[in-house]
């Protein structure tokens, strides 16, 4: 292999000008304009004042800086794999390979810029030759090559394909085309450059074309130019080439495109849960302050307003979106950016000089009001805290948490919600279930099946949390018969707490009722203590997932398992031993308290493929991406107003698998799809069962 | 103008009532008790008055020191201040004792209006706001859903069977309250914590001038029982005769709705 000097090309070629560095000052010359204007427009466009605007955030966030070596690896880790970004594949590969290939490409343009402005001319040393060369030429052109393929299929995606949910603003235009003509005027370059030499027989480097592969293909646009014609156009596009570039590190500063320096910031500060948290509120907030929820854009954290500035408005948010997807009016991704477009407004009314901000009343603020104007009511009770939106956000930001903190100020400051839900809080207030029902009558239904109560069992292994669903509701009680039995077929030493259960605050909580919710899981924690609980099986992934996770914010710590857990860990056990064949096909649809806010994936499919005969057949929207049945979020206690019915979207997606049981493991999503099957008509055909009655009716 | 509200400390309708030991009254331990339902709408309505104008709304009830907690719910709904009178001998009275105690109450104090519930929950005896207007001797109408205030008067409607009765009636006047009247606010929660402040005036009997003989009543409870657990319907077969013979003993000797008269 020829090695030494010929392997190489020549920088600055056709464009330096003889014995005076013309070119580099005029080059240099333009590079310093234009990082004024990106450090101007970061200034004045916005980023300072922004930086500003962030800190305006009142309300006490959770350490977002302890552990910045961890967090920055995490982050590393999360950018450079783009893990995330890749659950969509194929807008993930088509970041991906932007991402990378414009990596290549800044890595290739600073090798270049050292050789020829630093090592050359002030060492005389140059590394771009030999086999170095070769490989740096074919790496920055694959890069460029898929960016190019990358920048060509997002052009199709967005101008044809045209996904409902992605807004289409002048600056998506903008970019994609600028990175379109970075990337083709870069080849051309490239590509009469080689016409113009190493194509030209006997040109050493002749042997080495494909080196630059896509400059080769490139240059077939060109061949049978001339010489001087090649030079000619080449000097054209070179400053070309330069220009687009430069015009798009200044349009960083000015557009979506500053989201490559936010958005990593945003996942470095991420918070290490997956779940998006509420906030907090202490007890002794209640006796003390003024107001409650948010309704000042600067009553949320710092780190909500920041989550503003690192939405790039993708839209995978709303894509997910169940409240978006039968026709309400939320989509996060605009909750999101209308929210940082009045954050803008307000800030110019309580930015204080110390930089806080500074309190104005509600009577003297004449600006847009964040609930009614930035955000409008229905917007905010749309939400069914699926959290779909923050599972797929990219970035990392917790959307319908901020629409919850709404909520939390109308229903305490306003006592303004849906009129359906007095019924559900007085009900919830007075006998703990939202059904209104007698407490006394909470434990009734296990009666039959004599499961002990706590207060005859005091030492049983397990408190079976039952929930008012599982109480109260007809349809219900059948579930909960079933996991009792289930559990006494298998031994598990369990009892219930019957009547002194109380109800687990989860609907109260996510409706706003942060007051009521921390009435109802106070007394709940105090009746718990009573018969010192630790291990408990929940059978409503609400009251799990609020028992398991956000007791232990009033002190209440157990460890916490649903019926799906524990049922398949039994079978695991061979405790369980399923011996009745199962006809028919079974469809899976889960609760997003179980998949996304917990992460059970595995437990149902286990206890279904468990039972002899079963067929399940997936859903489409499966395990993470499983979509909601609309009960969530005190859901279940409103009326579907606006839009479509979000269950019957769900309901046609189980029907349509051919299934005759659709199996679910939450009594609220038991309650839906049951509705669904009937707005269908698929009622007689279509059953829907708890996977744990399934197992139960196997288990002879 | 001054408006008081006469409200009821009562179980909540949920509750499963049980009977107690003595197997003359209801066992109170582990009950729910809440502000009447009716209540609710005459706290509303005086409270929607009292937001219109200037009005100082006085929640009014009678009984033992628990009323207070039934009180506080009024007073977060937003009424201004509670008055209760207050003596154990009251638990125990009929509407007629009651109602001397809240008239008693409310016969001092310079009221314009006064709303109630058309009936408490509990014993549903729909008399106590009733007995109090003819004990004050003013004007009164029960059962209202529509209520407009004019020039010392107001105009209301009445529910009646098969239609609505509107009324014009002078103030001072009192009004038992029907559901379509209003519906009741969730109290703010800011509310809420301002009604544990507010001030309940408690009275005794001395102070309005009733002595326990006044209240006492005739009635006494001799027994209670629990009404017969619902079961399904019966379907007669066989042909007429024979279903009619049955039914008339079903009636006779399960149902006892029927007696034979002894010649």
């Amino acid at each position: 292999m020829n090695t030494g000097n010929t392997i190489t090309r020549e920088i600055y070629w056709n464009v330096a000008v003889e014995s005076f560095p013309v070119t580099q000052i005029v080059m240099y010359g333009l590079v310093f304009i234009a990082m004024g204007l990106f450090v101007h427009g970061l200034v004045k466009g916005g980023f300072l004042t922004r930086f500003k605007m962030w800190r305006l955030g009142i309300a006490t966030d959770d350490d977002r800086l302890s552990d910045k070596a961890g967090r920055a690896v995490k982050a590393l880790v999360e950018i450079l794999t783009h893990k995330k970004i890749l659950e969509r594949p194929v807008m993930g590969a088509i970041h991906f390979c932007l991402f990378w290939g414009f990596l290549t490409l800044v890595a290739a343009t600073t090798l270049v810029f050292i050789q020829a402005d630093v090592t050359s001319p002030l060492l005389g040393v140059t590394f771009l030759k030999g086999n170095f060369y070769l490989f740096f030429s074919m790496a920055a052109d694959i890069g460029g090559g898929l960016a190019l393929l990358a920048v060509m299929a997002a052009l199709v995606r967005r101008y044809f394909l045209r996904p409902a949910w992605l807004d289409n603003r002048i600056q998506d235009t903008t970019i994609l085309w600028l990175l379109l003509l970075i990337l083709a005027s870069g080849f051309c370059v490239e590509a009469l450059r080689m016409q113009a030499t190493e194509l030209q027989a006997g040109n050493p480097m002749g042997p080495y074309v494909w080196f630059s592969p896509v400059g080769r293909l490139f240059a077939f646009l060109f061949a049978g130019s001339s010489v001087k014609a090649a030079e000619t156009f080449h000097r054209f596009i070179w400053w070309t080439h330069l220009a687009f570039s430069l015009s798009f590190i200044v349009y960083i500063a000015y557009s979506k495109l500053l989201h490559m320096f936010m958005t990593p910031v945003n996942i470095f500060l991420r918070s290490d849960s997956q779940q998006a948290p509420l906030k907090i509120m202490s007890p002794e907030i209640f006796e003390n302050a003024e107001t409650f929820g948010v309704h000042n854009i600067e009553e949320y954290t710092w780190k909500d307003l920041f989550d503003t500035e690192a939405c790039m408005r993708c839209g995978r948010c709303v894509e997910v979106c169940p409240a978006y997807n039968t026709d309400k009016p939320l989509r996060p991704r605009d909750v999101i950016q209308n929210m940082r477009n009045h954050l803008e407004e307000k800030s110019k009314f309580v930015m204080g000089e110390d930089g806080k901000a500074k309190i104005v009343p509600d009577e003297e603020y004449k600006g847009p009001a964040l609930i009614g104007e930035c955000v409008d009511k229905d917007t905010a009770w749309a939400c069914t805290t699926c959290m779909a939106c923050v599972e797929a956000c990219p970035a990392y930001i917790h959307q319908f948490p901020k629409l919850i903190d709404l909520r939390r100020y109308l229903v305490m400051m306003e006592s303004d919600f849906p009129e359906e839900m007095n019924e559900a809080f007085k009900g919830m207030e007075n006998n703990s279930n939202p059904w209104s029902l007698g407490a006394e009558t909470r434990g009734d239904w296990a009666k039959p099946l004599n499961v002990p109560l706590m207060a005859e069992k005091q030492d049983a292994e397990y408190l079976y949390y039952v929930g008012c669903a599982g109480s109260f509701d007809d349809r219900n009680q059948k579930v909960s018969t079933a996991v009792a039995s289930l559990l006494q077929k298998a031994g598990v030493d369990f009892a219930i707490l019957g009547a002194e259960e109380g109800c687990c605050g989860d609907s109260a909580r996510r409706a706003g009722n942060e007051y009521l919710a921390q009435m109802l899981i106070q007394q709940n924690i105090e009746t718990f203590g009573r018969y010192k609980v630790k291990k408990i099986i929940a059978s409503c992934p609400h009251g799990y997932n609020i028992l398991k996770n956000e007791y232990a914010q009033l002190g209440g710590e157990y460890e916490v398992y649903h019926h799906t857990e524990i049922l398949a860990k039994l079978l695991d056990e061979g405790k369980l031993k399923p011996n009745k064949e199962l006809q028919g096909k079974i469809t899976l649809h889960e609760s997003c308290y179980l998949t996304r806010y917990n992460s059970i994936l595995e437990p149902p499919r286990k206890i279904i493929n468990a039972v002899p005969g079963a067929q399940l057949s997936e859903l489409d929207r499966n395990r993470k991406n499983s979509f909601c049945c609309g009960a969530g979020g005190g859901r279940m206690w409103m009326e579907e107003k606006l839009g479509t019915a979000i269950n019957v979207n769900r309901t046609q997606e189980a029907v349509d698998t051919g299934a005759d049981t659709i199996a679910s493991c939450c009594p609220y999503c038991l309650t839906m799809l049951t509705d669904g099957t009937k707005s269908l008509n698929k009622d007689e055909d279509v059953k829907v069962k708890d996977v744990a009655e399934i197992l139960n009716e196997a288990c002879e | 103008m001054k408006i008081a509200v006469i409200v009821k400390r009562v179980p909540d309708t949920a509750s499963v009532i049980k009977i107690g030991p003595d197997n003359k009254s209801v066992e109170t331990d582990g009950l729910k008790f809440v502000l009447s339902p009716y209540d609710e709408h005459a706290v509303e309505q005086a409270v929607q008055l009292a937001e219109k104008g200037e009005c100082e709304v006085v929640v009014v009830s009678a009984g033992g020191e628990e009323c207070k907690e039934t009180m506080r719910m009024a007073l977060a709904m937003g009424a201004d201040s509670g008055v209760l009178v207050k003596d154990d001998a009251i638990t125990k009275a009929t509407g007629k004792g009651v109602a001397i105690c809240l008239a008693g109450a409310l016969k001092d104090m310079g009221v314009d209006l006064i709303f109630a519930g058309k009936q408490a929950v509990d014993d549903d005896g729909s008399q106590v706001a009733e007995r109090v207007a003819e004990l004050l001797n003013i004007s009164h109408a029960s059962v209202i859903n529509g209520f407009i205030l004019g020039e010392g008067k107001v105009e209301v409607v009445r529910e009646i069977e098969g239609g609505s009765y509107n009324m014009e009636i002078p103030l001072p006047a009192l009004f038992t309250a029907q559901k379509g009247l209003n519906t009741p606010r969730y109290p703010k929660l800011p509310n809420i914590m301002k009604a544990k402040k507010k001030e309940i005036k408690e009275l005794s009997l001395a102070d309005i001038g009733v002595s326990e003989a006044d209240i006492t009543s005739g009635l006494e409870v001799t027994s209670m029982e629990y009404p017969r657990e619902r079961s399904g319907g019966r379907v007669l077969e066989g042909d007429t005769p024979a279903r009619v013979a049955e039914l008339v003993n079903i009636l006779k000797e399960d149902e006892k709705v029927i007696y034979t008269q002894r010649a």
